[in-house]
């Protein structure tokens, strides 16, 4: 900011502003086009704002029960997802920061080897494996799956390991034991990374899509992408309803992402890249 | 290290870790093994498989199909990775030097079509390409041009479906790059100043060198990214015009979906996997060998 002149920093300004503007429009647009009436959504010549202002669309998709029931079961597995995985992962994370144990380092390798096995790769036989496990056609199937990932796990690992051995050497004197301290510690300082992996958690699920067309053919199990990925094809002529049903399948993500976006912003960090 | 605080505790460490090896070995290695197995094997879900060797690699590499699929994978690669690059280099530097208040709105904004998924950037997208009522044609029709059929044209179909793959991926391109200016030391700048180097030098001979890992790392992930993009064709265009937009990815899926015989497309993605891994240890050569260069 320094050293600057004014024209300078009006012509920054205008550029972030205008820049800003062009990378939300998109979404912007969606979310207004919504409002629209049903014979104008598309309409030429185009129009950014509807000439009268109508909640049709939005109130057409809501009372849509199955748009509403697949946005229930997505937003409830998602959440699920994120426990589990910030659970399995973290627990993982804390052995390898803290403990000694025999095949440590051939454990450690077998779990970031997963790591870079691409998921086309894997795709059809982890189809074939989840059926064979009769697990097709349920929750477990969406679930599970990704609940264990070793990015997440490294990522986490790499949080526990700037945590300061002081902390726990009074606890460790005192005598409690590992997962006493995991509980008491670490857990309530992990809030941050916590954060950041449970939101990448939380979207990966929200956001799949090829995963539940393969394995979930039962209508009330449908994942909101799947969801929007038929209506647009069997309700074509519905683009009305299908442009606030995808504004409304961005909302609750946008939402989470707006409360939690302190610690996400300045969770990106490059270091380790120097 | 405190070496002293690491305590021999087998039972504690075995504890914690056996659900993550577990379900990593039921959904990733098991999977891994089973898909190498199968691509040495003439299989499908109606018949007993047969060993059929390398058959499986042999066809997928002789298929014209394949070929013009990772042709079209690079040449969207090729598109997406260095625009957004440029753009978001272009946009880090901007934000750095704006007040710290619209810095962070802005940084919140640009972040948000980000957490978007495909899909729904598919969907909004179509509806800008549309050909009666959609944005795209309306802004080239104030310069006088007249509407064209954005996603169904040959010339236009891989650029369009490139435009939501940057939106999707500024954002946080942006900020990567915006802790990487953040990362380099004031002083050289003042240095540089004292020197009377200009904005220009400033930035060839500061900030890109010093940047260098960051948009080496942001290449390499980058491009494996979008060369395994496949949901915006899949939505957008479903690999047409002809398969002017099948990617690899969507080569693989389409066969996984129609075809009886699986050994080919299992195959095919342990190849993609294998050229996607040289392709990056390539960049990271080509990068790496500057390094020598301004010492």
């Amino acid at each position: 900011m320094k050293g600057q002149s004014l024209l300078q920093r009006t012509t920054l300004t205008i550029i972030a502003g205008a820049v800003t503007l062009i990378a939300l429009f998109p979404l912007l647009w969606v979310i207004i086009a919504g409002f629209k009436e049903k014979t104008e959504v598309l309409s030429t010549p185009f129009r950014f704002f509807p000439k009268q202002w109508m909640l049709t669309n939005y109130t057409d998709i809501l009372g849509d029960l199955a748009f509403l029931k697949s946005m229930g079961v997505t937003f409830g597995g998602a959440i699920l997802f994120a426990v589990l995985s910030l659970l399995v992962n973290s627990t993982a994370a804390y052995s390898f920061a803290r403990l000694e144990f025999r095949f440590k380092g051939l454990l450690w390798l077998y779990v970031i080897m997963t790591m870079f096995i691409p998921g086309m790769a894997i795709l059809l036989t982890s189809f074939i494996v989840v059926d064979r496990m009769g697990m097709l056609d349920t929750f477990a199937v969406l679930v599970l799956p990704g609940v264990a990932s070793a990015g997440h796990m490294f990522f986490i690992r790499q949080f526990y390991l700037n945590i300061p051995l002081a902390l726990e050497e009074a606890a460790l004197i005192d005598g409690a034991d590992r997962l006493r301290i995991f509980s008491s510690i670490f857990l309530p300082m992990s809030f941050p990374v916590f954060v950041i992996v449970g939101i990448g958690s939380y979207l990966a699920f929200w956001n799949s899509f090829i995963w539940p067309t393969m394995t979930i053919t039962n209508p009330d199990l449908f994942q909101i992408m799947q969801y929007l990925y038929n209506f647009r094809s069997e309700r074509a002529t519905e683009l009305g309803m299908l442009m606030a049903g995808s504004a409304l399948a961005a909302f609750p993500t946008i939402v989470l992402f707006l409360i939690f976006q302190k610690y996400i912003i300045s969770g990106i960090k490059i270091s380790g890249l120097k | 290290m405190g070496k002293k605080n690491f305590r021999l505790d087998n039972k504690t460490a075995y504890i914690l870790l056996s659900p993550i090896v577990i379900l990593l070995t039921i959904f990733v290695v098991i999977p891994f093994i089973y898909a190498i197995r199968v691509s040495f094997y003439d299989w499908s879900f109606y018949q007993d498989s047969e060993f059929v060797g390398f058959r499986n690699f042999y066809m997928v590499l002789t298929d014209r199909l394949f070929g013009e699929a990772v042709w079209v994978g690079l040449k969207f690669a090729l598109m997406v990775v260095p625009a957004t690059l440029v753009l978001a280099f272009l946009f880090a530097n901007v934000v750095k030097n704006i007040g710290s208040k619209l810095s962070g709105f802005v940084k919140t904004s640009i972040y948000i079509p980000t957490i978007i998924s495909g899909i729904v950037a598919s969907v909004i997208f179509v509806f800008i390409y549309d050909y009666m009522g959609g944005l795209a044609n309306y802004v080239i029709g104030l310069f006088g041009y007249e509407p064209k059929a954005w996603l169904a044209e040959v010339a236009t179909a891989l650029p369009s479906i490139a435009a939501p793959a940057v939106w999707l991926g500024f954002g946080l391109t942006t900020l990567i790059m915006l802790a990487g200016l953040h990362d380099i030391p004031e002083s050289y700048y003042e240095a540089a100043n004292l020197e009377g180097a200009g904005p220009f030098k400033k930035m060839v001979y500061i900030t890109i060198p010093l940047m260098r890992n960051v948009i080496l790392y942001l290449l390499v992930t980058g491009f494996i990214a979008q060369v395994s993009q496949f949901e915006l064709s899949l939505v957008m265009t479903n690999g047409g015009p002809l398969s002017e937009t099948t990617t690899p990815n969507l080569y693989i899926l389409n066969h996984f979906r129609n075809d009886v015989m699986v050994g080919n497309s299992i195959a095919a993605s342990l190849l993609l996997f294998v050229v996607l891994g040289s392709v990056s240890a390539l960049i990271f050569k080509v990068l790496n060998s500057e390094k020598a260069i301004d010492g």
